[in-house]
């Protein structure tokens, strides 16, 4: 991550921007809204990528401390995404998670599955009702020095 | 209904607070199927936009056939981009949920 950081770095002109987003340290959450009310809602038991993340938080500190960049502003945002049920969110799910090389261990996967079982069931007792999954991320401005 | 990612904004919203991409030469890292490319590349003066995954670079490719948008999509890894790149070339770098 580091080394990845030092090549844009090289690429960027003096005055450039680096933006840099990450999934942020918090658990994402399932929700689900049937007529503007929230009806369901529970962390994703899925979450097993803390470390990676902390890696790419510390990847980010390396090269501020080394003088490479500047960190001048930090947000916060949700990323949300909208199914109409838990089978196309889970379609949609596969196509992203198979660009991730790390299997998820075996009872986080029962967990997660007997989540969006209790989430399916709130979606079918109330017709029209809308799935969420919702990502906490952190999105950061860098300014290359040197 | 089909798959709607962000539709609130909120990812936008959020980029748009912290760089202003209006004629500026963008390198996106990590753009996937071009989710977030789409959004922002209609302001900027041209996006080089690179993912190692081949499939999602090709539905990238295939949706901008039909626009005229300044995009590059490029299915090749960074480190391979990085060192085959002149210094100093890009004014916006977007690491696009890849460093981790």
């Amino acid at each position: 991550m580091v080394h990845a950081l030092e090549q844009i770095h090289r690429l960027l002109r003096r005055a450039g921007t680096l933006i840099e987003i990450h999934p942020a340290l918090e658990v994402p959450f399932v929700e689900v809204w049937s007529n503007g009310e929230l009806s369901f809602r529970e962390d994703d038991p899925g979450f097993d990528y803390e470390d990676d993340l902390r890696s790419a938080e510390q990847a980010v500190a390396t090269v501020v401390g080394r003088g490479l960049f500047v960190l001048q502003e930090r947000r916060r945002f949700e990323l949300r995404t909208h199914a109409s049920s838990v089978r196309e969110f889970q379609d949609h799910w596969a196509v992203v998670e198979a660009y991730d090389p790390e299997e998820m261990e075996e009872a986080l996967v029962r967990r997660q599955d007997e989540m969006f079982a209790r989430s399916h069931e709130v979606l079918e007792r109330s017709p029209g009702a809308e799935l969420m999954y919702v990502e906490p991320a952190t999105m950061s401005r860098l300014m290359p020095t040197g | 209904m089909t798959i709607r990612t962000d539709p609130e904004g909120n990812e936008t919203d959020a980029l748009f607070d912290l760089v202003e991409p209006e004629g500026r030469e963008v390198l996106e890292i990590g753009c996937g199927d071009g989710r977030l490319t789409w959004r922002y590349a209609d302001r900027a003066a041209h996006v080089t936009a690179i993912d190692p995954f081949e499939d999602a670079i090709e539905r990238a490719k295939e949706r901008l056939r039909a626009t005229d948008l300044p995009i590059d999509f490029r299915h090749v890894a960074f480190e391979d981009f990085a060192a085959a790149s002149d210094a100093d070339v890009f004014d916006v770098g977007l690491l696009s949920w890849s460093l981790c």
